[in-house]
């Protein structure tokens, strides 16, 4: 990227991606900083760019229409009521157009982050983690499950890589988790840290602390239910498929069924 | 099911009651009907239980804008109506 066009960017970089969004608009360069800061990199050598174009509110489309993301003539299409971007991957570019409303831009970043991810054999996943003792664990369950409060929990010698949306990359014949700006209830932004990853647990709040073997295909369906995933594409979701049964498979998945209190950390090893 | 808020980016997962219910919400049956007629018919449980965590849950997907509580049936825009 040449210097004059390093000045209207700011690179973000999630699960060592850096991704470089330019943009004429200052306020909104300083709106990218303020949320994504711990995630923002010099913009000197992003693996992609993205020119982003702001549109007005009264130009609004429709806010309740459905995620669309498919690919047209070798061109990624992304589109929401709030937002709608192109995106060649080959050559690493893209353009988003999009209202100020920062969550279109979380959005698009997600989902580019997904597609990306789905080659590589990792996924984004609807789960809070956290590291101690140097390896990752995966908190996932459905909304209400406990998300929130088992990262509201966790103790001063665990480090939170996110409440909401955890980042799960291939390492050779193991998995890293990396840290993600993408906050829940929490509210907080998580760590730019990785660690390989010891366990995904399967949340159940219940009376008692304890840890439970799950079966592989019952441990594959739920990981599947709570993988992000948008784009209407049979071969990327069947390399998404496949990358939860090989996750599955090296990873071990165990239900936590625990007493929302600070005591469950002591069965988390 | 996995469903996003279009207001803040905010994902439900949801369970097999909850992904029910999403499904079930067509802005004209009521709440109680989908209990007593989907819910207590495919999964044991306690009528005023489910109907308990059904009210909240359609209160918890609401305050996210996801889903429009109303005590009248929603009709569906018609064709050309601004």
């Amino acid at each position: 990227m040449s210097p004059a066009s390093q000045l209207d960017a700011v690179a973000i970089e999630i699960g060592g991606m850096a991704i470089a969004l330019h943009t004429q608009d200052p306020r909104f360069r300083a709106l990218l900083e303020n949320r994504y800061a711990g995630f923002i990199k010099t913009p000197r050598n992003p693996q992609f760019e993205f020119e982003v174009e702001l549109f007005e509110p009264a130009e609004t489309m429709r806010a309740d229409e459905d995620v669309q993301v498919r690919l047209e003539r070798g061109e990624w299409l992304l589109r929401r009521g709030d937002f709608q971007a192109r995106w060649d991957a080959k050559a690493g570019r893209g353009r988003i157009r999009q209202s100020r409303n920062p969550y279109a831009i979380d959005s698009v970043l997600r989902i580019v982050h997904t597609l990306i991810l789905a080659r590589q054999g990792g996924f984004l996943v609807h789960a809070a983690s956290a590291i101690r003792g140097g390896r990752a664990f995966l908190f996932a369950g459905v909304s209400g499950g406990g998300k929130t409060t088992i990262s509201r929990l966790a103790p001063s010698d665990a480090t939170l890589l996110t409440d909401e949306i955890s980042y799960v990359r291939r390492d050779g014949d193991a998995y890293r988790a990396c840290g993600t700006p993408f906050a829940g209830e929490l509210a907080r932004v998580g760590e730019n840290l990785s660690a390989p990853l010891s366990t995904l647990f399967l949340l159940e709040k219940g009376l008692e602390n304890r840890i439970e073997p799950v079966a592989e295909a019952e441990a594959v369906r739920l990981l599947l239910r709570n993988i992000l995933f948008f784009a209407e594409d049979s071969e990327l979701v069947n390399l998404v498929f496949r990358s939860a049964c090989e996750f599955v498979q090296r990873i071990p998945v165990r239900r936590l069924i625990f007493v929302p209190d600070e005591r469950v950390w002591a069965i988390i090893r | 099911m996995m469903i996003m808020s279009a207001v803040d980016s905010t994902f439900f997962t949801l369970n097999e009651v909850g992904t029910l219910i999403w499904q079930a919400a067509d802005g004209c049956t009521p709440l109680s009907d989908i209990v007593t007629r989907r819910i207590c018919l495919e999964f044991e449980v306690d009528p005023d239980q489910a109907g308990r965590d059904a009210e909240q849950f359609v209160s918890d997907l609401s305050q996210h804008g996801i889903l429009l509580v109303s005590e009248h049936p929603i009709l569906p825009a018609s064709p050309g109506a601004p």
